[in-house]
Order: C-alpha cells, then sequence, then structure tokens
C-alpha cells in the first residue's frame, strides 16, 4: 500500500516537473508566498528554528542559512527530495523528514520547494 | 558510488557494533572527551549550568536571576515536607537517614533485588506508602520540592553513579543509552541530535544544552513551567524527559517507568564527576 | 506467483463483496471496522517496539487522531473516521519502521 502511495506520488512529481517545464519554468508569486507561510509557521515546516532566511525573525543556527538556494541546487527536483526526506543523503540528518513522515503534504512540499528555490 | 556506500555503511556497522559493546567506563570517556573538545576552556562543572555555560548573553540574565532565585520559596517548602512527620509519627527520615544531604548523591542505583533502577521519586513514593500515606504525583508538586531540597542540601557533591558488573544492571544502562541515542517520533530526532551534535547551537531563540551536565541541576525551576496552567515552575527530570518526547512528536513514557528510569541511570552515569547543583534555574 | 493468486482472489473476493452488497452506509461501517481492527493491530505493534507518535491516541495529543475516528464513526460519520485511520495507520508503520531502523543508535564519535 505505502508502495504504492509513495509510486503514485513519485509519478505525480514527475508530471508536476514536466507541466512545469512545459508551461513556465517559474513558480508563481501566489505559490511562493504561500509556500512561505507553510515554511514559516512553527507547526507545519518551522524552517526558521534551525536555518536562517531572510525575512524570518530568531531564526536557528543549527542548519545553513537557506541563500543562493538555485546555486547550491541547479536541478529543483533535488532540492524537493532532500525537503521531504534528508536522511537519504545523511541518515543522521537532523532535519525531520517532511515528507517520509508526512509532516507536510505533497502540496504544502511543492509551495515550500517553490519558496526556498527562490531565495 | 554504490560502492563507497556500501563501505561507509559497513565501516558503520561496525562502528556501532564495537560501541554496543563498549564498557560504560569507556563511553564515559568518550562521552567528557567529545564535549572538551567541543567547548574547549569550559570548566568541567560549569556544563552543569546548561546553556548558561555556553552562551554568554544568556549567561548574563541567568546570573541576575539567580542573585533572587526564584526556587528559594520551593526549597523551604521542600525541607518543611522532609521534617513534618506522617501520620504515624515517623518522617522521611525514617526511610533516608538522617541527614538530608547524603540523599540526593545516591540516586540513581541499581536494585539487585528488584533488578531495577531505582530512581529518588520512586524512593520517596515507596517511602510514603510505606508509611500509610498517599504518594505524590511524579512530575510536579511536593515531589520536586522534596526534590529541590535534597538537592540543594547535596549541593557541590559529585554526581557518582555506579553501574554494577552485573548482566541485568548493564542492560538497563544499555537500554537507556539506545533510548539517548535513537532517533524517534515524527520528527525524527534522537535525544543526542539536540543535545551533543548540536549542543550550544539556537534553535529558533534557544540555546541547546550539553547533555554533559544534564541531570545535576533537577529538580529544576523553569519559567516556562511556572506560567498559568503549568504549575509552580518545579518539575522533576521524568517530566522534562516527557516534554523533550512530545516536542519531537513522540508519544512520552511514563514517569518512572522502566523507559525513563534507564533512560536517566545512563544520562546521569555521564555526568559522573560533575557536582550536584539542584535545583536549577531554566527559562 | 503465490502472490499472485491471493491478489487475483483478493480482487475477486472485493469485485464479489462489491457485486453483492452495492455502497450502502452499511458496508463503509465494515470498511471502517475493517480498517480499524488494522490500525488498532498496527498501533500495538509500534508501542510494542517504543516507536508510538505523539498524536495517535496520547491523551494529552490536541489531535489524538484514533479516538477521533471513533468518536466520528459513533457520529455516523464513516469517511472521516476512515480518513482519521489512514492517517493512524501510516503514523503507526513509519513508527515502526524508525524503531527498527533505529536498533542500533549509539554515539558516532
Amino acid at each position: 500500500m505505502t508502495k504504492l502511495t509513495q509510486r503514485l506520488g513519485k509519478t505525480a512529481t514527475a508530471l508536476a516537473l514536466c507541466t512545469g517545464l512545459v508551461f513556465s519554468a517559474q513558480a508563481s508569486a501566489d505559490d511562493i508566498a504561500a509556500g512561505k507561510e507553510i515554511a514559516f509557521s512553527r507547526t507545519k515546516g518551522n524552517c526558521l528554528a534551525c536555518h536562517h532566511i531572510e525575512g524570518g525573525k530568531v531564526a536557528g543556527t543549527i542548519a545553513p542559512p537557506l541563500v543562493a538556494m538555485k546555486a547550491r541546487f541547479p536541478d529543483k527536483a533535488k532540492l524537493r527530495a532532500q525537503i521531504w526526506d534528508s536522511t537519504v543523503a545523511n541518515p543522521n540528518s537532523i532535519m525531520p523528514p517532511m515528507g517520509r513522515h508526512r509532516i507536510l503534504s505533497e502540496k504544502e512540499i511543492d509551495l515550500v520547494t517553490d519558496f526556498i528555490y527562490s531565495l | 558510488m554504490k560502492k563507497m556506500l556500501t563501505l561507509l555503511l559497513s565501516a558503520g556497522l561496525v562502528a556501532t557494533a564495537t560501541q554496543a559493546m563498549s564498557s560504560p567506563k569507556e563511553d564515559l570517556a568518550h562521552f567528557r572527551t567529545y564535549f572538551e573538545q567541543r567547548f574547549p576552556g569550559i570548566q568541567l562543572n560549569e556544563f552543569g549550568n546548561g546553556p548558561y555555560a555556553l552562551d554568554a548573553s544568556k549567561r548574563l540574565q541567568w546570573e541576575s536571576m539567580e542573585e533572587f532565585p526564584p526556587y528559594e520559596e520551593y526549597v523551604d517548602k521542600g525541607r518543611e515536607i522532609w521534617e513534618t512527620p506522617f501520620k504515624n509519627g515517623k518522617s522521611f527520615a525514617s526511610c533516608f537517614g538522617k541527614d538530608a544531604s547524603k540523599v540526593r548523591p545516591k540516586y540513581p542505583h541499581w536494585d539487585k533485588a528488584s533488578s531495577k533502577v531505582v530512581t529518588l521519586e520512586g524512593d520517596i513514593n515507596k517511602c510514603l506508602k510505606a508509611n500509610g500515606e498517599k504518594p505524590f504525583g511524579w512530575k510536579k508538586g511536593k515531589i520536586a520540592h522534596l526534590g529541590a531540597f535534597l538537592g540543594y542540601e547535596a549541593r557541590g557533591q559529585k554526581t557518582n553513579v555506579v553501574v554494577p558488573n552485573d548482566p541485568k544492571a548493564l542492560q538497563a544502562y544499555e537500554d537507556g543509552k539506545h533510548f539517548f541515542y535513537a532517533k524517534r517520533g515524527q520528527l525524527n530526532m534522537a535525544c543526542a541530535d539536540c543535545h551533543v551534535y548540536y549542543a550550544g547551537q539556537r534553535i529558533r531563540g534557544n540555546v541547546l544544552s550539553a547533555a554533559l551536565g544534564h541531570t545535576t541541576h533537577f529538580p529544576v525551576y523553569r519559567a516556562k513551567w511556572a506560567k498559568k496552567g503549568k504549575g509552580d515552575g518545579l518539575g522533576t527530570l521524568h517530566r522534562r524527559y516527557g516534554g523533550c518526547n512530545k516536542q519531537v512528536r513522540a508519544r512520552p513514557f511514563k514517569a518512572q517507568g522502566k523507559e525513563y528510569r534507564n533512560l536517566e541511570f545512563f544520562h546521569t552515569y555521564m555526568s559522573n564527576g560533575l557536582e550536584i547543583n539542584a535545583p536549577g534555574y531554566r527559562e | 506467483m503465490k502472490k499472485l493468486i491471493a491478489a487475483f482472489g483478493l480482487a475477486l473476493f472485493i469485485t464479489g463483496c462489491n457485486a453483492t452488497t452495492p455502497d450502502k452506509p452499511a458496508s463503509k461501517q465494515a470498511q471502517y471496522e475493517a480498517a480499524l481492527k488494522n490500525a488498532q493491530a498496527a498501533v500495538d505493534k509500534a508501542a510494542s517496539v517504543g516507536g508510538e507518535w505523539r498524536d495517535i491516541r496520547w491523551k494529552k495529543s490536541k489531535k489524538k487522531y484514533l479516538p477521533s475516528a471513533i468518536e466520528a464513526a459513533k457520529a455516523g460519520d464513516y469517511d472521516k473516521a476512515l480518513k482519521l485511520l489512514d492517517i493512524v495507520q501510516f503514523q503507526a508503520e513509519a513508527g515502526y519502521k524508525q524503531a527498527m531502523a533505529q536498533k542500533n543508535a549509539g554515539p558516532r564519535f
């Protein structure tokens, strides 16, 4: 069951990426704003607990500041994957696996990715 | 790449395998060395002051709090509890001995007869029951007041937990150690993630304390626990464990249940040699 | 092969059920009851290895997915109940998996 959902999730991502390529390479300003709200919310992304983000108050120092994301992640899908489950790249990562543990929904992760990618 | 990964993974497995076999003594040495190297120049005892040992600006605020410590009235309440006789005429001294300063340093300890880790709180309630009194709640209130008094009386004495060379005691220690290092909860975090690997860093506005020295200042007065509906500020170590587990979105275990008693055993052992400075003040 | 047969059988069984009992509230209830049983077993399994997450049923949780599902079913809202049980099932399985993955956790210094 979980495998199926995972596969479905992957297909959805692939589809989303394709449509993204076809229609526009840039996320809309609305999406970025929605993503920012999720990222800054303490009960949702709570990214500020550990990351410095421009415009965020009282940010933590646990993790690298989120700047120049396009340079650090030329491939946006890689950034999304890192948010979805950072323990793939580093099993010891302290970062919560936002997607794998369903802390955020797939849609929310899309939006957060849009926002982070805009930084 | 794949080969490298396998190599790394197997190296990791070997490392964990050897760690599982390391003795408590070796664990303690590694643990202490880790923090000494991470925070050079900080004296061993200073770690008992938690984040205030690691962060200069927080330290100033804390030092001014310590001038008129808010926990003092609870130390006095604890003294009263200690001195007030039970209905049967006896008092806590009948269980713990007359010298209140000698109580706290004996805990936690391994009890061979029951094959369990015994905590101060456990023995407080055992004493009450044995004398026909109603036991205290585990996490705050009278149990914390009495603990604060006994900690205050024992200030300056060194933490000295003994893990006897008995397979069951060693297993309890190992279980506590595993609890400390295992990721848990929806947020997938281990105690060690914050309090070993990121000690001294800020999570939002809070400075993460080092696990070394954690246990010396419990019970603790936390400003957070003095807010409306939370109690009078004082709380036990197991209350704090529950709060930490809740924050990583794991279901907290029962205060004084086996999981937290074993964790306390390991966790306190890691602070052997550090002076007791209970009750502490924290944000 | 065995799996295939099982899957085929299951498919037949499901279509069979659907054929005999069309989608009435009663079948939703049966679906709920089966889901509840599964979810409870998964939660017990997670708890047995100390891997239970906060919001499944802990009394101080603000979400309490499992008790909320049972409540919703009592009120006749099986759709809501099934949705909540889905979360319970996922969280319980993920908590168990996590505990298994962390079996050898220890210091890295």
